[in-house]
């Protein structure tokens, strides 16, 4: 395989890695039942129009329930319900994982870190976890953490899992009637959920080689793009916005990154265009998304996106995605995946191929 | 050596009452060590710092909780002979089941099997304190005691007919049980073998053996290899592990914990005092388990020692370990011993070990060994090439070897070599599906549900199981299609089914803690059948129709898909468009009787064949109209191919007929509309739903007329919506061209029992064929008639096979002649139903007694093995000595069976506290009769029990545990009491001894009514 040959610029920053992992089974949980734009519009009081056409999200789901406002699942029990499937479907027993890697932005509790939660109520104990404070692309970040383990770290299998619960921020109390479009977004673009998958040394399962992932931090100097707080006994009170965001930079500068990360990845694997059999683009809403996969000009690939359906659930997405892909992919055929993490502006993303 | 499998596990041990509890104790490095409970024996008595003759230095050891609790009932053993045994046998008993449990096997399925049983035991201190005084020695004592017994009462309560044998070779005798156990396996005389160990201390005698042969730690803890080590603290425990072959295992997709490559046994000799122990035959005895394992000791990444904590001891044993591991390569030996933790069990020491072996390559993560932090520098453990496990060794990825010791006071040693279980162990070949073709081969399986099962022998037994099922799904989250699938296999075999479809844990989990909480619940989720039920198929005919009708089940069940397939194939050259397609997009064009037939024909043939499939025997079929041709595929007339070629054409033929038929339902009998109808021609009879049910079918205008006037009478009517006037002379115009097409599809004699509703009868060696499909068209449906006649033939469960429940509604009607009490099922419940609804009718026939062939409800990738949580017994009746030993002569020391409800059960043991105050299943009933009274009481004497627990419906053999010998006791006790009673033989009483009131009335007559 291509990826397998020693790269020739030894002294470029850490890109794709030069051996491969593979993905064995992947695991997705979405808490309840969608939640259509109808309902979102007649509980948050908002334009249903205006969401079809300016965000393009259909569906999303939430951990909280619309009506009461009751919390009915953690992060941590979707990402296990997501891990459990995907170990199910993986054929490994739980004893063969030998660690764990989680990516959110918005964990159930500071301390103790969601994963370890995770972890337990999954049997696993005595093994290493972690969890990537990241958001969209933190699940890239805990999928390269998972491929250095096990192409490197003396790692047989472990679990790559990546969730978000956005449904903390939204405040059904709050009327949005005369909201201004830039607030009202940050209540109609997300939505919960987690993913999971079983990395592993040898090809096992679904055997889908993980030929290249790319996690680059690219914001020195940059102003973030998106900002989520979070607030301690010392500051609850303060009159902070939760989550800001700028969304003419990222609308400006997430297709341009987009494209420079497609072509970095195609560059180091020595993949042409016309070689990509599927894309999978970075999920930002329905219609962005949309917008950015015809800019990523890559006319054979068929894209495979979920975030009309599942609303943005940020480190959820790629598993999403990746379990679409599965249903799709052939052997021989290859994937390429981009994200883009526009808070402090990472560029990720990871290449695939079923063997 | 082959390779041995250790499958199931179960065990207690001082400070944990399971397996679960003991690897969290030993990963916390807990100490199991404690004052000797009040009730073994008074540890002031006996104590003397300085160890005194008489006396033991120390008042701790390690116990074990709850020896006395005993579920006899479950057993059924009466409560005098479980008070007569030594609870060593007791524990052993319960142990051994949850050890087969844990195995994955339910243990009714090892009955009759060659099923081996090897029990290491050293301790025999219940019979020295129940033996001895020899005018209370009764027959139960004689089979309460005894070493033999040990293995031989779990043979003979689980039915196992391979070896059964107990082993004592001091302190390795479980370990030489296992290796027996191995050896028997590997020589072929059993499949599947059971080795066990058990202690329990009820006397201070070895305690103070020890002290005075200087070997007693005065803390009652062994150090191992710690500096602090200064002697033995003695220990108990109860430990059995369910061994096979592992080519067998993995065969049969059993789970596996460890794998054991190979054991040793040999002898001291003559060494330097037969209690000493002698390094040469222990090193002999590991070199010989490497040779047999074919491992080089560098291979051993850890091992379990044997760890007494006495100086000889350990140095001894280090110095046995070192000639082998002194220079190897790579890291040292690790080593510990879970002597630490809770001293030296012994009989059971060996098997305590073996536990935490398996258990660690499991986890794959040795526990740090208790007290190893301090290590005896007179060791010189580095210099052996041995590191003492100071801090839990987590192992690496793939395959680890680690050892096992355990050696006997008078010199038989036993070593084991333990291997992790093969990666794939644990379930069978995985197949890969196609990429987008998931659950289309031929093949599938899957109703989209599990069906989570438990069974146990009385309701109070099943509440107290569905607590500890829940918390054990709460505590860790495991898929809940094998979690179902793995119930289905293991939780059966007992009188009382409850049973719940699933498809998420957590769900479930809630669902059972409800369940357990509400009577009400309760009754309807558990049946308690006493037969198998007979099941009728009844197939729906038109009018049942809906859009979208079964796309749901369709879309969740990859079984009901494959057969829908099927039909949608076999149909689609003829209808011209895809059954299938129509259904799943909704199309109203469902309701054009072009579509309608095909599509009903459809749906009730892939579910008929999905019932089939999960194993639901069609005793009766019975079909409305329409319906008639899927009853007939199931029941052989003709293949799929020509009934779904005729019923298409029935449907075009039909639909190609003139509109403006139309069809009115009648409160009334058909008799009564006759003249009604002799006065239309173009209206007759369309069918017969029951014996005021009636439908006429024909020409919309005298359907009018008709109407009217019946309207004046105060007769109920109704319009159906239907296109066309089936079943009435309107139908004539088609009858030529389908009679022709019916001569080139055929059809035979079915070959189950069909119900015709063209006859109105059981069909008789009659053909449906050419003649019979075509007279079906304009024939009256004698639904009423047919339904009479099935319903007289006794089945039990009435199951619709239809998109919605019609016939079942119709039948109830016409229940109250023939078959009450005969019950509905619904797969397919209405325009919601799914999955869900289909195995809960699936699992309202096995609450009704039905063995479902529960593969089919499964996908393959979710068969997969899952460890349940094993039965949990009851511990409300308690056997125990009735004081504990005291240094004063123990001469009044007797057996009582104690009923000790009220002993509050340990905090940690769930199971415990929730079984605690659960309803006994004995019934009471005032008993007024005094010959049944005297029964009642005689009985209960010799059993032991209370005489509420006896009742004139208790079973003697089954509920009671008589036995040969009670009942010659019995029958003395009767005539004592019953002195009018005539002279009577064992001979005669032996035919009358079913239940207490059998009894009791043969009495009766005997007695008259000289009653003393």
């Amino acid at each position: 395989m291509q990826s397998e040959q020693p790269r020739e610029q030894a002294s470029s920053p850490p890109g794709p890695a030069a051996t491969v992992s593979y993905l064995a089974a992947v695991g997705t949980a979405l808490p309840g039942d969608p939640v259509d734009n109808a309902t979102l519009a007649r509980t948050l009081g908002v334009n249903e129009e205006w969401i079809d056409v300016f965000i393009g999200t259909r569906t999303r789901h939430f951990a909280r329930d619309l009506e009461t406002g009751e919390v009915r699942w953690s992060l941590a029990d979707l990402c296990a319900r997501a891990a459990e499937q995907a170990l199910t479907a993986s054929g490994l027993a739980p004893h063969e994982i030998d660690f764990v890697v989680m990516g959110t932005a918005t964990p159930d509790h500071l301390m103790p870190a969601t994963v370890n939660h995770v972890a337990d109520q999954l049997g696993l104990d005595q093994i290493p976890t972690y969890q990537l404070q990241s958001g969209c692309a933190g699940a890239v970040q805990a999928l390269q953490l998972g491929h250095t383990l096990v192409t490197g770290g003396g790692h047989k299998a472990g679990l790559v899992i990546g969730g978000d619960v956005c449904s903390k921020h939204l405040d059904l109390d709050r009327d949005l009637s005369a909201a201004a479009p830039s607030d009202l977004v940050n209540y109609v673009l997300f939505g919960d959920g987690a993913g999971a998958a079983v990395i592993t040394s040898e090809p096992r399962g679904q055997r889908l080689a993980l030929s290249g992932v790319l996690n680059r931090f690219t914001g020195l100097g940059r102003e973030p793009g998106q900002v989520i707080d979070w607030f301690g006994l010392a500051d609850r009170h303060d009159d902070r916005q939760a989550i800001r965001e700028d969304y003419k930079a990222i609308e400006e500068s997430v297709p341009v990154m987009a494209v420079e990360i497609l072509w970095e990845l195609l560059e180091d694997l020595d993949w042409t265009p016309e070689q990509v059999d599927f894309l999978l683009p970075p999920q930002l809403s329905g219609r962005m998304t949309r917008r950015i996969a015809e800019e990523l000009g890559l006319p054979d690939a068929v894209e495979v996106s979920c975030v009309a359906d599942t609303g943005n659930n940020g480190n959820a997405l790629p598993f999403l995605q990746l379990e679409a892909l599965l249903q799709k992919i052939g052997v021989g055929q290859r994937a390429l995946a981009i994200a883009v993490e526009s808070s402090k502006w990472i560029k990720s993303g990871f290449a695939l191929e079923k063997i | 050596m082959r390779p041995v499998a250790i499958v199931g596990i179960d065990c207690r041990f001082p400070g944990a009452p399971d397996p679960a509890a003991y690897w969290d104790m030993l990963m916390r490095s807990g100490d199991g060590v404690e004052k000797v409970p009040r009730q073994r024996w008074d540890a002031r008595d006996f104590h003397s710092r300085t160890g005194a003759e008489g006396h033991s230095n120390t008042t701790e050891g390690g116990f074990i909780s709850d020896p006395d609790a005993f579920d006899n009932d479950f057993f059924t053993v009466s409560p005098r002979e479980a008070a007569a045994m030594d609870p060593q046998q007791r524990l052993l008993l319960q142990c051994a089941w949850r050890a087969v449990e844990d195995a994955g096997v339910a243990p009714h399925r090892l009955a009759g099997t060659d099923t081996g049983v090897f029990v290491g035991v050293m301790g025999n201190e219940w019979a020295h304190l129940h033996m001895t005084d020899y005018a209370k020695v009764t027959p139960q004592l004689g089979s309460g005691n005894g070493y033999c017994m040990t293995a031989n009462r779990i043979s003979y309560h689980l039915d196992l007919k391979g070896p059964s044998l107990a082993v004592d070779t001091a302190c390795s005798s479980s370990l030489v049980a296992v290796h027996l156990a191995c050896n028997a396996l590997l020589a072929g005389e059993c499949d599947t073998a059971i080795a066990a160990g058990v202690n329990v201390a009820l006397t201070p005698a070895l305690g103070i053996f020890y002290t005075q042969a200087g070997l007693s730690a005065p803390d009652g803890r062994c150090k191992p290899f710690s500096a602090d080590a200064d002697g033995i603290g003695r220990g108990e425990g109860v430990g059995a592990v369910v061994l096979r072959r592992l080519e067998d295992a993995i065969a049969d997709g059993q789970p596996v914990y460890a794998v054991i490559r190979g054991t040793a046994v040999n002898q001291d000799g003559r060494s330097n005092g037969i209690t000493a122990p002698n390094r040469w035959s222990q090193q002999d005895v590991l070199a010989a388990a490497y040779r047999r394992a074919g491992v080089e000791p560098s291979d051993v990444t850890f091992t379990e020692g044997h760890g007494t904590g006495t100086v000889l001891g350990d140095m001894i044993e280090i110095k046995a370990l070192g000639h082998l591991h002194a220079g190897r390569s790579g890291r040292p030996l690790a080593l510990g011993s879970v002597k630490g933790n809770i001293g030296h069990a012994e009989g059971a020491a060996g098997i305590a070990g073996l536990i935490k072996v398996a258990l660690s390559l499991h986890h794959k993560t040795v526990p740090a060994s208790r007290f190893a932090a301090k290590e005896n520098p007179a060791l010189k453990l580095a210099k052996q090439g041995i590191r003492l496990l100071k801090a839990p060794l987590r192992l690496r990825s793939g395959s680890t070897i680690g050892g096992l010791s355990s050696f006997g006071m008078g010199g038989t040693n036993a070593h084991a070599v333990l291997e992790s279980a093969p990666p794939y162990a644990a379930r069978p070949e995985a197949t890969e599906p196609e990429p987008g073709r998931a659950g289309q081969s031929t093949g599938s399986t899957g109703l989209g549900t599990g069906v989570f099962t438990l069974t146990a022998p009385s309701t109070a037994a099943l509440r107290r199981n569905l607590l500890v099922q829940a918390d054990a799904m709460e505590r860790r989250r495991v898929p809940a299609g094998p979690l179902c699938w793995s119930s289905n296999r293991t939780k059966t075999g007992h009188r009382y089914r409850f049973a719940l479809p699933a498809r998420d844990t957590g769900e479930l989990a809630t669902a059972l803690r409800e369940t357990a909480a509400d009577d009400d619940l309760l009754a309807r989720l558990v049946g308690n059948p006493t037969g198998k039920p007979q099941v009728a198929l009844l197939f729906t005919g038109q009018g049942s129709q809906y859009p979208a009708m079964t796309a749901r089940l369709y879309l969740q069940s990859p079984l009901y898909r494959r057969f829908l397939n099927e039909a949608d194939e076999a149909l689609a050259p003829h209808v011209g468009g895809s059954v299938r397609e129509l259904l799943l997009s909704g199309d109203e064009a469902v309701h054009r009787t072009g579509w309608t037939q095909p599509a009903l024909f459809a749906v009730e043939y892939a579910l008929a064949s999905s019932l089939t499939e999960l194993g639901v025997p069609p005793a009766l079929l019975l079909g409305h109209s329409v319906g008639e041709y899927a009853a007939a595929v199931l029941a052989e007339v003709f293949p799929l191919e020509q009934a779904a070629r005729l019923i298409a054409a029935r449907g075009a033929l039909m639909e190609q007929l003139p509109e403006g038929g139309g069809m009115l339902a009648v409160r009334a009998a058909h008799t009564d509309l006759a003249e009604l109808v002799d006065a239309e021609p173009l209206v007759g009879v369309g069918a017969v739903n029951g014996p005021k049910a009636t439908v006429l079918s024909g020409d919309l205008a005298a359907l009018g007329r008709i109407d009217d006037v019946l309207v004046r009478q105060g007769v109920r009517t109704r319009r159906l919506e239907v296109s066309h006037a089936f079943h009435s002379p309107l139908m004539e115009p088609m009858l030529d061209r389908f009679a022709a097409l019916a001569d080139e599809t055929g059809g035979g004699i079915p070959k189950l029992p069909v119900y015709s509703t063209v006859r109105g009868r059981l069909l008789e060696a009659e053909p449906m064929d050419a003649k019979y499909w075509t007279e079906h068209i304009s024939a009256p449906v004698l639904f009423g008639d047919a339904m009479a006649r099935l319903l007289e033939a006794g089945p039990t469960h009435l199951v619709e096979v239809g998109p919605r429940p019609v016939l079942t509604g119709m039948a109830r009607a016409l229940r109250s002649a023939a078959g009450a009490g005969v019950h509905s099922v619904a797969p397919v419940p209405g325009e919601e139903a799914d999955g869900r609804a289909f195995a809960e009718a699936l699992a309202e026939l096995f609450r009704s007694g039905l063995e479902p062939r529960w593969d089919a409800v499964y996908p393959q990738e979710e068969r997969q093995p899952q460890r349940l949580a094993t039965y949990a017994f009851s511990d409300a009746h308690r056997f125990w000595a009735r004081t504990p030993v005291r240094s004063a002569p123990a001469a009044d020391i007797g057996v009582a069976p104690e009923r000790a409800d009220a002993v509050p059960a340990q905090p940690w043991d769930q199971a415990a506290a929730n079984g605690r105050g659960a309803v006994l299943s004995a019934v009471p009933s005032a008993v007024e009769d005094p010959v049944a009274r005297a029964v009642i009481e005689a009985v209960a004497e010799v059993g032991g029990y209370a005489n509420d627990e006896v009742s004139r419906l208790s079973l003697l053999y089954e509920d009671l545990g008589f036995d040969s010998v009670m009942i010659m006791e019995l029958k003395d006790r009767l005539q004592d009491r019953l002195t009018g009673l005539e002279a009577m033989s064992v001979q005669d009483l032996l035919p009358r001894l079913s239940s207490v009131g059998d009894l009791a009335d043969y009495l009766q007559d005997r007695v008259g009514s000289a009653v003393a």
